[in-house]
């Protein structure tokens, strides 16, 4: 291909980018993906840094699969069995929505705690990453009350029961757990209310702060950068040591070549 | 340490990572792109093998379990519930902490504290080094967060689920457990048997009886039975009590008393049951001895 | 598109430049209506659109048709720039800067509190409404025979006397008649919800037949208990409900009872620290009713000074 291109081929270029171009002029959003997708990493970042992205990818999925069970569910304690049923027996793929939403929320969680144990052991909560290991804790606890709200929806056995002991734990706090648990069912007994209200918790409020919160940390990693494995050679940020390597003529200036010292940081 | 030091650090890696470092697309996004296909590949996976080994009846488990149980009851008597997996931890430490005062530590004040610990974590630490094996507390810490929090939710995935289905294994356990034929052995050899009024030609109808006795008179809310059961309050496992050879005197009179019997036992005392049933629950005990 | 000019030159446009449009608008709607309604108006509509297009399309090409004038720069009109305005802030004791963000945030704050306060109130209510809970008919005092406990199963919020089971309502508890007392019948009415977190506690003793009374959507078991056991973590209480193993933290809730046309009818609940006694001569330390979990007596009833 020829490196310059000719007037034609310019024009075409132009012409195909051009709605790309009024949106960045309006909104700086090529501008901002860019900054994104091509900034640059450590080059010893591989695998383990994975995981962060693979709980983002396992948290799209709920959010899918949730959007699409929220449109067959039905959150009143008298129909909400029956249309669970009916999603997993009768609707065409309604298992397999059902199922990645039910088993997505494990796997959501397993990455989540694997990410956080993969970070603290990089150490990589330290300066200047403590805003977003915070950020992330909050993230866990919002994912683990998302997990409990989702829990009651499917109006079973298990669900109900699970959630009175879940909603008394809540009500041993001292001095403000009665009212917690209170507000959490709704009332004085949990019923209708409950459902609604876990409902509600589920579908809104804790994903929309999930949402928030994870574009959040997503913004600072990308802002303020992925460390380095800690034992790497190749670490950014390691000390350096100008190091006399061998002598050379009186032509040519010695050679001075930068190691990393024994112990890098 | 000085925050210029941090400083310092942070704009010698940002210098690296302009000069040596590679672009994050293509080349990292490839590694997320394979592992998050991973994920999804392993969510579906799950999810077709939880549907297609399990039925449509509620409570027909497959490998990953059923797809549903009953509709929820608030007036049942039978149901022991459970949390999701991942709150099996939290889960089995309100059955470690038994004591009425206690209760507390395990609903509120240990997952409080942990969280709180979690939270300070980057301001506890503000140390520069970051390679685990110079950060002696960090992994000491790591080590015990990771072992107990397996070991926790271990146990509490293994912690015995109660009684709900026994009625129906009853005749599996007779079966199983040669119940009837030990019986016949049991009440012949017995020293009180005939004191008792028991007769080998009794043996099926006594062992039967037993075995209701031992599912509606809701010893398997401490007791375990052939795994079915909970365990509760150092209640022993009762699949071979038979083997302990104490004989129908003994099972009689501890069934009554059991603190007198079983010295510190937490057990309650069943001497309201006629002396037929505390025959019969006697028989089926001293007549079980596993396989 | 010239809007509402002041020239004098205008006398040209046939109509107020801004009329044209506005009837070629009128016509259109004219001429849906009429698509739906009736051909005249159809047809009026249609002659009013082209007319007033026609006017419409003559009046803004004007400025192409004629040659074009040099503009004329009549901005003597302008303003004097208010140059005197001089700060004479310090004169003032107010600002005006101030005076706005004072009433900005002011008001901004009363939006706030006008949208929140019932907004969250609605969802927060029900934690301080006191929720009374209705009576429970379960039918003739001849279905408790005298010291046997009878397991019971009920609607605890009913409607119509039709709520299909099982539902949001049901309810089950332990009822042992005592006999009489003073020519007032005695019963011991448990509820089944453990005090430790709310699991379902378990009669340990062999059940008889269930039968159902008539009219009412009530179901009775007889049952021998020896106690109450709780499988989820090993909660035992005795048969008067006193807690003797494991982890709750007081005795069973109860229930209050009357008796209307010789029926038992169950009212609200309360909380139980201990009972002392068996049966009739049972004396009762009762609280009003906690959630599980939380202590009613004892030094740590002070972590929950707000419940009481």
């Amino acid at each position: 291909m020829a490196r310059s291109k000719s007037a034609r081929q310019q024009q075409l270029e132009e012409l195909a980018l051009a709605p790309v171009e009024w949106l960045d002029e309006r909104s700086g959003v090529v501008q901002g993906s860019k900054w994104f997708l091509f900034r640059k990493v450590p080059r010893d970042v591989s695998w383990a840094q994975t995981l962060g992205s693979a709980t983002l990818t396992a948290f799209i999925v709920q959010l899918v699969t949730g959007v699409v069970l929220a449109m067959y569910y039905k959150p009143d304690p008298a129909a909400a069995y029956d249309s669970i049923l009916a999603i997993t027996n009768d609707l065409t793929w309604g298992w397999l929505a059902r199922g990645m939403h039910r088993w997505g929320a494990s796997v959501f969680i397993i990455l989540l705690f694997f990410h956080m144990g993969r970070v603290f052991i990089y150490g990589a909560y330290k300066y200047p990453r403590e805003l977003n290991w915070l950020v992330g804790v909050i993230i866990l606890l919002l994912s683990l009350a998302e997990g409990f709200t989702g829990y009651l929806l499917p109006w079973d056995q298990t669900a109900y029961w699970a959630t009175v002991v879940g909603i008394n734990i809540n009500a041993t706090a001292p001095i403000a757990g009665p009212f917690i648990a209170d507000f959490l069912k709704g009332g004085a007994e949990i019923g209708g209310e409950t459902l609604a209200r876990f409902y509600s918790l589920h579908m809104l409020l804790i994903p929309g702060g999930l949402i928030a919160l994870i574009t959040l940390h997503m913004y600072l990693v990308t802002r303020l950068g992925v460390a380095s494995p800690p034992w790497s050679k190749e670490a950014a940020g390691r000390e350096r040591v100008e190091v006399e390597t061998r002598k050379r003529g009186l032509v040519e200036p010695r050679r001075r070549k930068s190691v990393s010292r024994k112990d890098q940081t | 340490m000085s925050t210029k030091e941090q400083r310092d650090d942070f704009t010698r890696y940002k210098r690296d990572v302009k000069k040596e470092g590679k672009r994050f697309f293509p080349y990292a996004v490839f590694h997320d792109t394979v592992m998050s296909l991973f994920v999804v590949a392993v969510i579906i996976g799950l999810a077709a093998l939880w549907f297609f080994t399990s039925g449509e009846e509620a409570g027909d488990a497959g490998i990953l379990g059923p797809r549903y149980q009953s509709e929820a009851d608030p007036a049942a008597i039978q149901f022991v519930p459970r949390p999701d997996w991942y709150f099996f931890f939290l889960f089995y430490l309100l059955r470690i902490f038994k004591w009425p005062e206690s209760v507390i530590l395990g609903t509120i004040g240990i997952p409080t504290i942990a969280l709180i610990l979690l939270m300070v974590v980057p301001f506890i630490d503000r140390r520069r080094e970051r390679r685990l094996l110079r950060r002696p507390v960090a992994m000491v810490a790591s080590v015990l967060v990771i072992a107990s929090l397996g070991i926790l939710t271990y146990k509490g995935a293994t912690a015995k689920e109660g009684a709900a289905g026994a009625e129906d294994a009853i005749p599996e356990w007779i079966v199983d457990g040669n119940l009837v034929e030990n019986a016949e052995v049991v009440l012949s050899t017995d020293p009180d048997a005939a004191a008792l009024d028991a007769d080998p030609g009794d043996a099926e109808t006594l062992i039967e009886e037993g075995a209701e006795l031992l599912v509606q008179a809701g010893c398997l809310n401490c007791h375990v039975y052939r795994n079915v059961g909970a365990q509760n309050l150092g209640a022993p496992d009762l699949t071979e009590e038979g083997s302990r050879e104490r004989g129908l005197e003994w099972q009689i009179g501890h069934l009554k008393d059991p603190p007198a019997f079983s010295g510190g036992s937490l057990m309650p005392s069943f001497a309201t049951l006629t002396d037929d049933q505390l025959l019969s629950l006697a028989v089926f005990l001293e007549s079980s001895r596993g396989n | 598109m010239t809007d509402n000019s002041e020239h004098p030159d205008e006398g040209r446009a046939w109509l107020s430049p801004s009329l044209a449009p506005l009837a070629f608008a009128a016509g259109l709607i004219l001429v849906l209506i009429g698509l739906v309604t009736d051909y005249i108006v159809f047809g009026v509509g249609i002659a009013i659109a082209v007319v007033a297009g026609f006017i419409w399309v003559y009046n803004s090409s004007r400025d192409v048709r004629e040659a074009p004038e040099p503009e004329v720069a009549d901005e003597a009109t302008v303003e004097p720039a208010p140059a005197a305005r001089a700060p004479a802030q310090s004169a003032q004791r107010y600002s005006r800067g101030a005076l706005l963000t004072g009433a900005t945030i002011g008001l901004g704050g009363v939006i706030g509190v006008a949208v929140t306060v019932p907004i969250l109130g609605f969802a927060v209510a029900p934690v301080f409404i006191d929720q009374g809970e209705d009576d429970v008919d379960l039918g003739p005092i001849g279905n408790f025979p005298e010291g046997q406990y009878v397991i019971a199963n009920f609607d605890y919020k009913r409607v119509n006397n039709e709520v299909e089971a099982p539902s949001v309502a049901r309810r089950t508890a332990y009822i042992r008649n005592n006999g009489f007392v003073d020519e007032l019948p005695s019963f011991t009415i448990l509820s089944n919800r453990c005090v430790h977190l709310g699991c379902p506690v378990q009669p340990a003793g062999p059940t008889g037949d269930a039968s159902d009374v008539d009219g009412l959507s009530v179901t009775l078991v007889p049952v021998q208990p020896a106690n109450f056991s709780c499988p989820c973590h090993g909660g035992a209480y005795d048969t008067e409900g006193n807690r003797t193993a494991g982890p709750p933290v007081r005795a069973l809730d109860r229930y209050q009872f009357k008796i209307v046309n010789g029926n038992l009818v169950l009212a609200g609940r309360f909380s139980v620290s201990e009972v002392d006694g068996q049966g009739s001569e049972a004396k009762i330390k009762a609280y009003k009713l906690y959630p599980p979990g939380t202590h009613v007596d004892g030094p740590d009833q002070w972590m929950t000074p707000l419940v009481s």
